[in-house]
């Protein structure tokens, strides 16, 4: 592929990306890239760099290094790439004493490529009324609307901090199903970050895994099945398990699959043999790459 | 929300889940699957898990990939599947539960076939 196709193909390229914040590095020379038609999970802990590297995204924050978004620079070209990207970020709020239809019609005002036709047809799929005003949402329908406002927008590339951060299950089932359904057509592409690991794992098709602003993996979710091997196994064996340093051992989870240890790449026959295949599961993989100990399964 | 185990890729479940609808015929042979983005937005799945999954059941000849309309249910689908099944039945299941019929001393005159 020449250089002049890979450009073309990928939404955001970051190269040797650091961003600091006075002494403080919060994205640590980072590189990667989202090419278009995916659905990748930006995961990491609280402070681990994701919304910093969002904002940078978006011309929030400057950054040394590279950073292209829709082949533009964030910071110079703000304007112009804010009119093919979209962004909800993690303080999001609507004016509280706007009603639904009012906020689209701000919206047209402000993005050229904002179709009013699209919100409204976007919000009947949700409970919220054209004439309700925002204060008078609950948490779930706030969330669905601001989703119906930005998916109406004809952009390539969304970003999303945290989108279902207080919100119940139904609600985050709702919101996902309408980015399914309503975003995701083989060509744009959605990065979104959530500590719901587990509950997004099945919708991504790439992750990116921040540690305290080192990416610490970026992969394709078709890949982590291959190159990362779990095998489950007997608590007898576990022992032997541990003495082929696998990156996590002796994951005990609430899964069919018990007692797991997950390696990076294949381990020897020997120890192959001890254990059966599972699949390398989203979670553990977190757990073992973004070391913190006193975090246990419990919480995603 | 989590209805995927972490037993086999989960491609492989979906493949494995709309495999027994089509042995209840469900969709009916010859006619067409669910569309990818109605499957990945029912199972809350990534439009290429899905994609995989289908692409799964076409190489088993299946289902068939008719270009620019999505996948079709083939003719002898069901037989196929239930063939397959069948298969699996006798040699993974029957063995097995015929020998805990054995231990427990039940006799086929004893087993009721009708329904109730």
């Amino acid at each position: 592929m020449s250089a002049q196709n890979e450009k073309t193909d990928y939404l955001v390229e970051a190269k040797s990306l650091s961003i600091s914040y006075g002494s403080k590095r919060a994205v640590d020379d980072v590189s990667f890239h989202i090419p278009k038609g995916r659905v990748v999970g930006l995961l990491g802990h609280n402070g681990a760099g994701k919304s910093t590297l969002m904002r940078a995204m978006v011309g929030l924050a400057r950054g040394t290094g590279g950073l292209t978004v829709l082949g533009l620079d964030p910071c110079n070209d703000r304007v112009q790439l804010l009119q093919r990207a979209c962004y909800i970020p993690d303080v999001a709020i609507l004016p509280r004493w706007a009603r639904v239809e009012e906020l689209i019609s701000i919206m047209s005002g402000l993005n050229p490529n904002f179709s009013a036709d699209r919100a409204r047809q976007l919000l009947k799929r949700t409970s919220v009324g054209l004439r309700d005003k925002v204060k008078t949402l609950s948490k779930g329908m706030m969330v669905q609307a601001h989703l119906a406002l930005t998916a109406a927008i004809d952009a390539q590339l969304m970003i999303l901090d945290e989108p279902t951060l207080g919100l119940d299950v139904l609600s985050r089932k709702a919101f996902y199903e309408m980015l399914i359904d309503e975003w995701c057509d083989g060509e744009r592409s959605v990065l979104i970050s959530t500590h719901q690991v587990e509950e997004i794992e099945s919708l991504l098709s790439d992750v990116l895994m921040l540690n305290e602003g080192k990416l610490v993996l970026s992969i394709s979710l078709e890949d982590m099945d291959q190159r990362f091997v779990a095998l489950s196994h007997d608590s007898a064996v576990a022992d032997a398990m541990a003495a082929a340093h696998p990156l996590l051992r002796d994951r005990t989870g609430p899964g069919p699959a018990g007692n797991a240890a997950i390696f990076d790449g294949t381990p020897p026959e020997h120890v192959m043999a001890l254990g059966q295949r599972v699949r390398p599961n989203l979670v553990d993989l977190f757990v073992a790459l973004t070391r913190k100990p006193e975090l246990d399964r419990t919480q995603f | 929300m989590h209805t995927w185990d972490d037993r086999q890729p989960i491609y492989q479940q979906l493949a494995e889940r709309l495999a027994a609808g089509l042995l209840d015929g469900d969709p009916a042979e010859g006619t067409a699957m669910p569309s990818v983005r109605r499957l990945a937005t029912k199972h809350l799945l990534n439009p290429l898990t899905v994609n995989r999954a289908l692409q799964t059941l076409d190489d088993e000849g299946l289902l068939e990939n008719r270009r620019g309309m999505g996948f079709y249910v083939n003719h002898g689908a069901r037989e196929r599947l239930r063939a397959a099944e069948r298969q699996r039945f006798l040699d993974k299941e029957w063995p097995r539960l015929r020998e805990r019929l054995r231990r427990l001393e039940i006799s086929p005159e004893q087993l009721n076939w009708e329904t109730t």
